[in-house]
C-alpha cells in the first residue's frame, strides 16, 4: 500500500517532469531565430521594410507643408501639435511628428539592415532575385536616411544591426558621412534594380526611381549650408544631378499626364508621371490616412467619412490662394474652398483636398486607397531646371519649356521666357501645393529665410508666427532621444 | 488489488469500532454559560472521536447520549475550546472563556500550517469570521483595511473589476506588483493589472465568493514567501476555503438586499453657468477678432453675421440663450442622467458537517449587483464542494471543486473618451435633451459632437461572461507517524467571452460596431510534498518539508471585430456585420512552464527558540536560455522571551516574541517569450493588393530572468494586561534588484525600449497591528488598528542611471530617478494668474499668453515657459495607510465600524487635465472652479482659473496635481441576534443586520471621481467612482 502510493507519486512526478519543456517557442508569432532562411521569407521581410513608408506622407505634410508659407495652420481654440510647427516655435523637441520621423525611419533602417545582413546565396540562391532584394533594401535605407538628414541634419549612422546597448555608444555622424552612405546605397540600387516591375510587384522601387532619388540627393546636398549642420553642404554637385535627371527624362518610360487632375485620380494610379510612390489600398488594412489629415473632420462627417475628434481645420495661406490665376485649374484640384457641415451651416474655410475623392471613401478616415506620389515626372523636370539655374549651366530652354508646359496644362495663357529661380519657385509652388515639397524647395534654393519672413509680415494677421531664422531650416532632435543618455546627442542650435 | 483490500478491511474495522462504542450509554444534561453567566446559544458539543454531537439551545442547555469514559468537546467561535471526561455524573455545567489571544490559532503558511505563536516571519492574518455576514462582493474588497502592510487599492468602481493589491509597496517598475494567490494550496496563475486599470485576461480572484472563505493569510516578508520562489516577491496571499468539520450538519442561509449609488458626483458647470461662460468666450472672440476696435460685444448675431458675411459659431452666440425659458433648448445634467440607484442582492446557502470518514462543505451563492450607472452590473453564480474522505486514519483523499459563472456588464463607462468622461464634459445645453445627436438628431451648433452618453450606454452591450472551474484533487498518506506524503493535482480553467455591440443610431458616426473576444486560460499544477514532524525529548520540535512542483499555463485568445457597420441595428452578432476588421480579428496562443523543487526546516527548542529555513529552485520557460533556473533561500529566527525562566515571575507580558528574518524571493513577470526575438506583421500594398510583410518586433535577451527581492524583517509581538492589548510591530527593508526594466534605448536601434534586468528599488517601512479589548464583559468592545508606512526609493536604473520619464499625453510628467520615490511627479509649477503688469514686465509666458492666462514658474530662468521648467513635485505613494475597526457587542446586538484611509500621496490626473485643460474653448463643459475664473483685472475670481479665451498651449503643470488623501467609513454594520427571541429547536441562529458600505468619506480630489484610480499609464483618466450602499441582511443557521 505504502509503496504503491509513493510509487504513484514519484511516477507522476517523473512523467511530468522534463526540463526540455522549459524551452518554449512562441506559438502565434514567428521567432526571428530561423526566419530569413529562404526566398519567400525574404520577400515578406522586404514587404515589411516597404511598409515603413506608410507613415511618410503624414509627417511630410505636418513638417514640410504646414511649416511653409503655403499654410496658415492656426486654430481659434485649442492647441494642436501642428501649430508650434506652423508657428516656428523654438521649443518643439517634444513634438510627436518629430519622434515619428526619427523613430520610424530608424525602425525601417533596422528592418533593412537585418535583411542585408542575412541575405546571401545560401538563403536566396537565384542571383537576379538576390540582387534585386539587395537593391530594394539599399534604396529604402537611402530613402530613410535622406528623410532623416533633411529633418534633423546630423543623425547616428547605423549601417548594420546593432543591439540596443551598442547604440548607446553611437552618437550623431556628420551630415557628409550620412550622405556617403545614401549615395553609395543609391548607386548600388541603380545597378541592382530592374527598370520596371509588374503584377504584384508593381509599386516597388525601380532603377529609375533610384536615379531620380539620387538626383534629388545631389541637388539637396549642393544647396546652401545656412551656417548650420543641415541638409545643404554647398557641395557643387549640380552637374551630377543634371546628368541623372537627363537620364530619367531622356531614357525613362515617363511622361507628363495631359490633364493635371488625372495625376491624382484614384482610378489612374501608377500613371505615366509616377516615378516612385507609396502604395495604399483600401479595405485591406493597408489604407492611407494622409488624404484626411489635411481636411477638417466636420467636412468628412458631413460627407459620411468622418470621425469625431478627428482633424482640425488646417488653413491654406491667403498668400497661396491669391497666387492662383483665375484661369488656373490647379487650385480647384488642390484646395477646397469652404463646405457645408452636417447642420447645413456653410463654413468659409480653405484647406487642401488634393487627395480626397468622396467617391472612393474607404471604411473610415484611415482607409483611403490612393497611392502617394513621392517623385513624379514634372518634379524631375523642375528639379533639373532648378539645378540648371543654381549652377548657371545655361540650358535656359530646359528651364522655360517645362515651366511653360505646366502653365499651359493648368489652363494659363501666355508663355514665360528666361524664367529665373524665383520664377521657377513661384510656378512650382502652384503646381506642387499640397504635395509637401515647398519647404524643401525653399531650403535647397537658399530662399527659405527671406521668403518666409516676407510672408509672415504679410499673412500672419494674428501675430502668432515667430521670425524665421537659419536654425529653423532643420528641426530639433526629439527630446526623448536626448534624455536616453545624457550627452549622447547634442540638441540642434536654436532649439531648447 | 492489494490497495482495494486494505481499504475494505479498514472500513470494516471502523464499522466494528463504531458499533462497539454504543454500550453503557446514558443521557447527560447541562448548561453552558459565558464568563458573565449568560447562557451561550449554539455551542457545538461533540463526543471526541465520533461524529455524534449536539448544540446548546437558547437557554444554553443541552442534553446528549454518551457513555462513561468518553470525552465531550465544547467549542464556540472566539472562545477557548473545552473538554470534559464523562464520569458517573449526569449533569455537566460549564463556563466558557473568550479566547484571549489568537496565538494558539493554527494558521496556514506556504505548504503547511503553523501555530500563530510560532511564526518567525511576517504573516498577516485576516479575521474572516464575519466575512459571510458582511455584504462584500469580492474577496479583494473584503481585504480593504484589514491587514497592516497590505494595501488594497480599489482602482475602479466598476463592479466585477479586480483590485490592485500591494504588499509592502511596489518594488517592481515594469513587472507586476500583484501578489501570488494560493487557494487551498493551489498557486493561481498571476495576472498583471494593465495600464488601463483592468485585468483583461482574468484575475486570480475572479468569481471567488467571499462567503466560501475560511481564512486569509498574507505572507509579507521573503522568509515567509520565499517557499514560493520566483513568484513571491510581491508577497503571497493564502486563501483557505471552508472545509467540513466532524459533527452534525450545520446549514447556513445568508442573504442581503440593498441599494447602491455613486460615492461622488463631479462638480461641473450647470447649464446656466455654461451659457454664461460660452457667451463670454464668444464675445471675447468677436471683439478681439480685429485690432481696429470696430467690433463690440453689444453687436447682435445678425449684425455680426452681416459683417462676417457668413456664420461662425466662434463669433456668434445662440440668441435663445438670452431668451426667457430658452425656447427650443434643453438643459441636461448629464451625470444625473447617467448615474442611478442600483439594487444589490445576494443569496448564499451552505452546509457543512461530517464524520471521521467523510467531511464536507457544500455551498451555493448568487450575487446580483446593479451598478451605479446605467448599463453597469455584475451577476455571479458560484458553487463549491470541498469533500475529504479518510478510509483509514492514515489515508485521506479529497476533492475541492468550485464551478462559477459571472456576467459583468460594462458598456464602456471608464477611461478616456468613455461615457463617464463624456457625461462630465458633454455640453449641458442642446436641442434634443438626452436624445442628443442620436438617430436623426444632429450636433448642436455650439455643442460637443459626441452623441448622448446616456442613450449610448442604454443601447450598448458590453458583457463579459466568465465560466471558471477551480478543481483540486489530493491524497495524503501517513507513512509512519509524523511522516506524510501528499500529492495534489490542481486545475483552473477560465472561459471568458466578451461581447460588445453598439448600434448605429447612438454612435457618433451612425455606424454600428461589434467586437467579440473569447479566451481560455488553463493552469495545471501538480505538487508533491513529503513532510516530517516530530518532537524529541519534549524540547526539540522539528518539522521538515521537501517537495517538487510542475505547472503549465496556457492562454488561448480569439478576437473578431466588425468593420464598416452592420446591415441592421437589430442583429447584434457579427454575421450581420458589413465587414470584418482584419487587424482586430485573430487568434493567439501562449504557453508557459514552471518547474520547482523546494524544502524547508522548522525547528523549535523548548518553545523558546525558533528557527526556520527554506529554499526553492524555480525553472521557467520565460527566462532567457542562459538563465533558466533561479534559487531563492530564506531564514528566520524567533525568540519567545516570555517563555524564558526569568520571565516566569513577571505578569506584565503575557506574550513577548522577537522575530528576525531574511529571504530572497523573485518576480518572474517576464512576458511570455520576451527573451526571444520575434517578428511582427506589417503588410504593404503592392500591385493593388495587400502583400504580407514581417518585421523584427523586439530584440532578444538570452539573459532575461527574474527580479530579485531581498527582504530583511525584524518584528516584535507583545501582549500585555493579560493580552487585553496585543501589538505586532514590524520593520522591514526590501530591496528589489535586477528589475525587469523596459529601458528606453536610442531608437536608432530600431526599438524604443528593451527589456533588461537592471535597476534597483528599495522599500523600507514599518507596520503596526494593534488589538485592544477595551471591554470584555457584557458589553464587549474590541478595537483593531492597522498602521503602515512605506518609503520607496529608486536606487539604480539603466545604463548611467539615466532618469526614465513617463506619462502619456503631451510631455512626460513623471520620472524614475535614482534617490527619489518611483514615479516622482515632474511638473511645471503653477503660480496664479498673469496680470497685465506681469505681461508688461516681460514675465515669462507659455507661447503668446496675455493677462488673465495662467502664470507658471520659469524654473530654468530662460525667459519662456517650456518643458525644461518642469520640477520634481512630490510622489504618488501615500506616506501612511491606516484603518481602525471597532467592534461592539451587547447582548444580542453587534456593531462594527471600519474606518480606513491614507495620507501623504498625490494623484496626477490626466482626467482633470482633459476636463479642465487650458485653452479648451467653450464647447465642452468643465469643472466647477471655472465659476470663479478670471474675467477681468477688476474681477479676477479665485485666482486659480484663468480667462476663458486662453490661446496658449497645454503644459503638464501642478494644476492637475491633487492630494490622494482620503478617509472612508468602509463599513458600518449593526446586527441583532434574534436567536434569543425565536425559541425553536430547529433554528440555531438568526441574525439580522443593516450595513452601510462606503457611505461616509471624504477626499481632496476635485479632478476626478476616485483618488485611488489608476487606468492610464499609472494615472487617472476617467476612473469610475466607488459605490456606496445601504444593505439589510439575514444570517440563518439551522
Amino acid at each position: 500500500m505504502k509503496n504503491i502510493f509513493i510509487t504513484a507519486i514519484l511516477s507522476i512526478w517523473f512523467v511530468s517532469c522534463s526540463t526540455d519543456e522549459l524551452d518554449q517557442s512562441p506559438i502565434s508569432d514567428l521567432g526571428a531565430n530561423g526566419f530569413y532562411s529562404n526566398t519567400e521569407e525574404f520577400e515578406i521581410a522586404i514587404n515589411g521594410a516597404y511598409s515603413t513608408l506608410r507613415f511618410f506622407p503624414d509627417t511630410q505634410f505636418h513638417l514640410q507643408e504646414v511649416r511653409s508659407d503655403n499654410m496658415y495652420a492656426i486654430t481659434e481654440t485649442g492647441v494642436r501639435p501642428f501649430e508650434p510647427v506652423n508657428n516656428l516655435d523654438n521649443s518643439i523637441a517634444t513634438n510627436t511628428y518629430l519622434s515619428d520621423v526619427w523613430d520610424t525611419n530608424f525602425e525601417g533602417i533596422l528592418r533593412v539592415n537585418t535583411i542585408l545582413e542575412s541575405l546571401n546565396d545560401n538563403v536566396v540562391s537565384d542571383q537576379a532575385t538576390r540582387e534585386r532584394m539587395e537593391g530594394e533594401a539599399k534604396f529604402l535605407r537611402a530613402f530613410f536616411y535622406f528623410d532623416l538628414v533633411k529633418t534633423f541634419g546630423k543623425v547616428p549612422l547605423i549601417d548594420q544591426v546593432y543591439t540596443p546597448a551598442q547604440t548607446l555608444e553611437i552618437g550623431r555622424s556628420d551630415v557628409s558621412e550620412i550622405y556617403n552612405l545614401i549615395v553609395s546605397d543609391l548607386n548600388a540600387a541603380i545597378s541592382l534594380l530592374p527598370p520596371s516591375f509588374s503584377g504584384n510587384q508593381l509599386g516597388k522601387a525601380t532603377s529609375w526611381a533610384a536615379k531620380a532619388m539620387l538626383g534629388k540627393v545631389y541637388l539637396t546636398k549642393s544647396g546652401p549650408t545656412y551656417g548650420i549642420e543641415g541638409p545643404g553642404l554647398n557641395s557643387g554637385e549640380y552637374n551630377l544631378a543634371i546628368d541623372l535627371f537627363d537620364d530619367v527624362i531622356n531614357n525613362g518610360p515617363f511622361d507628363y499626364e495631359d490633364d493635371y487632375a488625372t495625376i491624382f485620380d484614384y482610378d489612374n494610379e501608377n500613371n505615366s508621371e509616377i516615378i516612385f510612390d507609396i502604395q495604399y489600398n483600401s479595405g485591406a488594412e493597408v489604407g492611407a490616412d494622409y488624404p484626411s489629415i489635411t481636411v477638417p473632420d466636420a467636412y468628412l462627417r458631413a460627407n459620411g467619412a468622418g470621425f469625431t475628434n478627428g482633424e482640425d481645420n488646417k488653413r491654406v495661406s491667403e498668400d497661396l490662394i491669391n497666387s492662383y490665376d483665375l484661369l488656373d485649374v490647379r487650385d480647384d484640384v488642390t484646395i477646397i474652398d469652404g463646405y457645408t457641415d452636417e447642420n447645413n451651416i456653410f463654413n468659409d474655410v480653405t484647406f487642401y483636398g488634393k487627395y480626397i475623392d468622396l467617391n472612393f471613401k474607404g471604411r473610415d478616415r484611415f482607409d483611403w486607397g490612393l497611392n502617394y506620389p513621392v517623385i513624379r515626372y514634372t518634379d524631375v523636370q523642375l528639379m533639373r531646371a532648378e539645378a540648371i539655374l543654381m549652377s548657371n549651366t545655361g540650358r535656359q530652354t530646359d528651364v522655360d519649356t517645362p515651366v511653360n508646359f505646366i502653365r499651359t496644362r493648368a489652363g494659363l495663357v501666355g508663355n514665360l521666357a528666361n524664367v529665373d529661380i524665383d520664377g521657377l519657385l513661384a510656378e512650382k509652388r502652384l503646381e506642387f501645393a499640397g504635395e509637401n515639397t515647398r519647404w524643401a524647395d525653399l531650403v535647397r534654393t537658399g530662399k527659405v529665410v527671406q521668403v518666409m519672413n516676407a510672408w509672415i509680415t504679410n499673412d500672419d494677421v494674428s501675430g502668432k508666427i515667430a521670425t524665421m531664422k537659419e536654425d529653423f531650416v532643420i528641426y530639433p532632435v526629439p527630446s526623448n532621444q536626448i534624455t536616453v543618455k545624457e550627452g549622447l546627442y547634442q540638441q540642434n542650435e536654436g532649439y531648447n | 488489488m492489494k490497495n482495494k483490500r486494505t481499504l475494505l478491511m479498514s472500513f470494516l474495522m471502523l464499522v466494528l469500532i463504531h458499533a462497539s462504542s454504543y454500550s453503557q450509554q446514558k443521557t447527560i444534561t447541562g448548561t453552558v454559560l459565558d464568563s458573565s453567566s449568560l447562557p451561550m446559544i449554539g455551542v457545538n458539543i461533540v463526543i471526541k472521536g465520533t461524529n455524534s454531537g449536539t448544540a446548546t439551545d437558547f437557554d444554553g442547555n443541552y442534553s446528549i447520549l454518551v457513555s462513561e469514559g468518553q470525552t465531550l468537546v465544547y467549542s464556540y467561535l472566539g472562545y477557548e475550546t473545552k473538554e470534559r471526561l464523562i464520569g458517573s455524573s449526569t449533569t455537566y455545567n460549564l463556563t466558557m472563556k473568550a479566547s484571549s489571544t489568537d496565538l494558539d490559532e493554527v494558521i496556514v503558511v506556504g505548504y503547511g500550517s503553523q501555530k500563530k505563536g510560532d511564526i518567525t516571519s511576517s504573516v498577516a492574518s485576516m479575521k474572516t469570521d464575519l466575512l459571510d455576514q458582511r455584504p462584500v462582493a469580492a474577496v479583494d474588497q473584503a481585504m480593504v483595511g484589514q491587514m497592516a502592510g497590505v494595501r488594497v487599492v480599489q482602482t475602479s468602481g466598476v463592479p466585477g473589476q479586480g483590485f490592485n493589491v500591494q504588499v509592502r509597496g511596489a518594488g517592481s517598475i515594469s513587472a507586476s506588483n500583484q501578489p501570488l494567490y494560493v487557494i487551498d494550496g493551489f498557486p493561481i496563475d498571476q495576472q498583471t493589472q494593465s495600464t488601463s486599470g483592468g485585468y483583461g485576461s482574468g484575475n486570480p480572484l475572479d468569481n471567488i465568493s467571499p462567503n466560501d472563505i475560511e481564512s486569509i493569510q498574507v505572507l509579507k516578508d521573503a522568509a515567509a514567501a520565499a517557499i514560493y520562489g520566483s513568484r513571491a516577491s510581491n508577497g503571497v496571499v493564502l486563501i483557505t476555503t471552508k472545509k467540513g468539520k466532524s459533527g452534525a450538519p450545520v446549514i447556513n442561509f445568508n442573504t442581503y438586499v440593498g441599494v447602491n449609488k455613486t460615492v461622488k458626483k463631479l462638480d461641473v458647470l450647470s447649464s446656466e453657468e455654461w451659457i454664461e461662460r460660452a457667451s463670454e468666450a464668444i464675445d471675447y472672440n468677436w471683439v478681439n477678432s480685429v485690432t481696429d476696435g470696430s467690433r463690440n460685444a453689444n453687436q447682435t448675431s445678425a449684425e455680426r453675421e452681416a459683417i462676417l458675411g457668413s456664420f461662425n459659431r466662434n463669433f456668434i452666440k445662440d440668441d435663445r440663450w438670452a431668451m426667457p425659458g430658452h425656447p427650443g433648448l434643453e438643459f441636461v445634467d448629464w451625470q444625473d442622467e447617467l448615474f442611478r440607484t442600483g439594487l444589490v442582492k445576494n443569496y448564499q446557502i451552505s452546509a457543512r458537517g461530517g464524520t471521521d470518514n467523510i467531511k464536507y462543505y457544500v455551498g451555493a451563492d448568487h450575487l446580483n449587483k446593479e451598478g451605479v450607472a446605467i448599463g453597469l452590473g455584475y451577476k455571479r453564480y458560484s458553487a463549491r464542494a470541498n469533500v475529504e474522505v479518510s478510509p483509514n486514519d492514515k489515508l485521506t483523499f479529497g476533492v475541492n471543486l468550485a464551478p462559477s459563472y459571472s456576467i459583468a456588464s460594462n458598456p464602456g463607462v471608464e477611461g478616456k473618451d468613455q461615457q463617464l468622461h463624456l457625461a462630465v464634459s458633454a455640453t449641458p445645453v442642446n436641442e434634443d435633451g438626452v436624445d442628443y445627436n442620436t438617430g436623426d438628431n444632429t450636433v448642436y451648433t455650439w455643442g460637443a459632437s459626441r452623441p448622448s452618453p446616456v442613450r449610448y450606454v442604454q443601447n450598448t452591450t458590453g458583457d463579459t461572461k466568465l465560466f471558471r472551474t477551480l478543481a483540486t484533487m489530493f491524497g495524503k498518506y501517513e507513512v509512519i507517524p509524523g511522516l506524510e506524503v501528499k500529492s495534489s493535482l490542481n486545475f483552473d480553467n477560465s472561459d471568458s467571452s466578451y461581447k460588445f455591440f453598439t448600434p448605429g443610431f447612438t454612435d457618433r458616426n451612425r455606424t454600428a460596431s461589434a467586437r467579440h473576444r473569447t479566451y481560455r486560460r488553463q493552469s495545471f499544477v501538480n505538487e508533491n510534498t513529503v513532510t516530517y514532524n516530530n518532537t524529541f525529548d519534549d524540547k526539540h520540535d522539528l518539522n521538515l518539508l521537501a517537495g517538487g512542483s510542475y505547472s503549465t499555463y496556457k492562454f488561448d485568445e480569439q478576437r473578431i471585430q466588425s468593420a464598416g457597420g452592420f446591415a441592421t441595428d437589430y442583429i447584434t452578432t457579427l454575421n450581420a456585420a458589413n465587414g470584418i476588421n482584419q487587424g482586430g480579428t485573430y487568434t493567439s496562443e501562449t504557453k508557459r512552464v514552471l518547474m520547482s523543487y523546494f524544502g524547508r526546516a522548522q525547528y523549535s527548542y523548548d518553545d523558546r527558540y525558533l528557527l526556520t529555513a527554506s529554499i526553492r529552485r524555480d525553472g521557467s520557460s520565460n527566462f532567457g536560455k542562459d538563465t533558466k533556473w533561479g534559487t531563492f533561500p530564506s531564514a528566520s529566527l524567533g525568540w519567545k522571551i516570555n517563555n524564558e525562566e526569568f520571565m516566569k515571575t513577571q505578569n506584565v507580558f503575557r506574550d513577548l516574541k522577537l522575530r528576525a528574518s531574511w529571504g530572497v524571493a523573485g518576480n518572474n513577470g517576464v512576458g511570455d517569450y520576451a527573451s526571444i526575438a520575434t517578428m511582427g506583421i506589417s503588410n504593404y500594398s503592392l500591385g493593388g493588393s495587400s502583400m504580407p510583410g514581417q518585421v523584427p518586433s523586439n530584440s532578444a535577451n538570452a539573459d532575461l530572468s527574474w527580479e530579485t527581492a531581498e527582504t530583511y524583517d525584524i518584528g516584535l509581538d507583545v501582549g500585555v494586561l493579560n493580552n487585553r492589548i496585543y501589538a505586532s510591530l514590524d520593520y522591514y527593508v526590501k530591496t528589489n534588484s535586477d528589475l525587469l526594466l523596459n529601458v528606453p534605448v536610442p531608437t536608432s536601434s530600431g526599438f524604443g525600449s528593451a527589456v533588461t534586468n537592471i535597476g534597483e528599488v528599495q522599500n523600507k517601512g514599518w507596520e503596526l497591528e494593534l488589538t485592544t479589548r477595551n471591554f470584555t464583559g457584557d458589553f464587549n468592545w474590541t478595537t483593531n488598528i492597522n498602521l503602515s508606512s512605506n518609503q520607496n526609493e529608486v536606487k539604480k536604473l539603466g545604463p548611467d542611471n539615466s532618469p526614465i520619464y513617463g506619462g502619456s499625453f503631451d510631455i512626460q510628467h513623471n520620472v524614475l530617478q535614482v534617490g527619489l520615490p518611483m514615479y516622482t511627479l515632474f511638473l511645471v509649477q503653477r503660480d496664479g494668474i498673469l496680470s497685465q503688469e506681469d505681461i508688461d514686465n516681460g514675465y515669462p509666458t507659455l507661447g503668446n499668453q496675455s493677462a488673465g492666462d495662467h502664470k507658471y514658474v520659469d524654473f530654468d530662468g530662460n525667459g519662456s515657459i517650456g518643458p525644461e521648467d518642469r520640477q520634481l513635485s512630490g510622489d504618488p505613494n501615500p506616506d501612511l495607510l491606516w484603518s481602525v475597526n471597532n467592534t461592539f457587542k451587547y447582548k444580542g446586538f453587534d456593531l462594527s465600524v471600519l474606518v480606513q484611509g491614507q495620507q501623504g500621496g498625490l494623484i496626477y490626473s490626466t482626467f482633470g487635465r482633459a476636463i479642465n485643460r487650458t485653452s479648451m474653448g467653450f464647447v465642452e463643459n468643465t469643472v466647477g472652479r471655472a465659476r470663479d475664473r478670471w474675467r477681468s483685472a477688476e474681477s479676477p475670481g479665485a485666482g486659480v482659473e484663468g480667462k476663458v479665451n486662453g490661446s496658449f498651449g497645454r503644459i503638464k503643470n501642478t494644476d492637475w496635481l491633487y492630494s490622494s488623501d482620503y478617509w472612508r467609513i468602509r463599513n458600518i454594520t449593526l446586527g441583532y441576534d434574534l436567536g434569543a427571541i425565536l425559541k425553536s429547536k430547529s433554528i440555531k441562529g438568526l441574525r439580522v443586520y443593516v450595513t452601510m458600505e462606503n457611505w461616509f468619506g471624504g477626499d481632496k480630489y476635485s479632478g476626478g471621481f476616485n483618488p485611488e484610480a489608476v487606468n492610464s499609464s499609472g494615472d487617472d483618466y476617467g476612473g469610475f467612482p466607488l459605490s456606496r450602499s445601504i444593505i439589510s441582511g439575514l444570517n440563518f443557521t439551522f
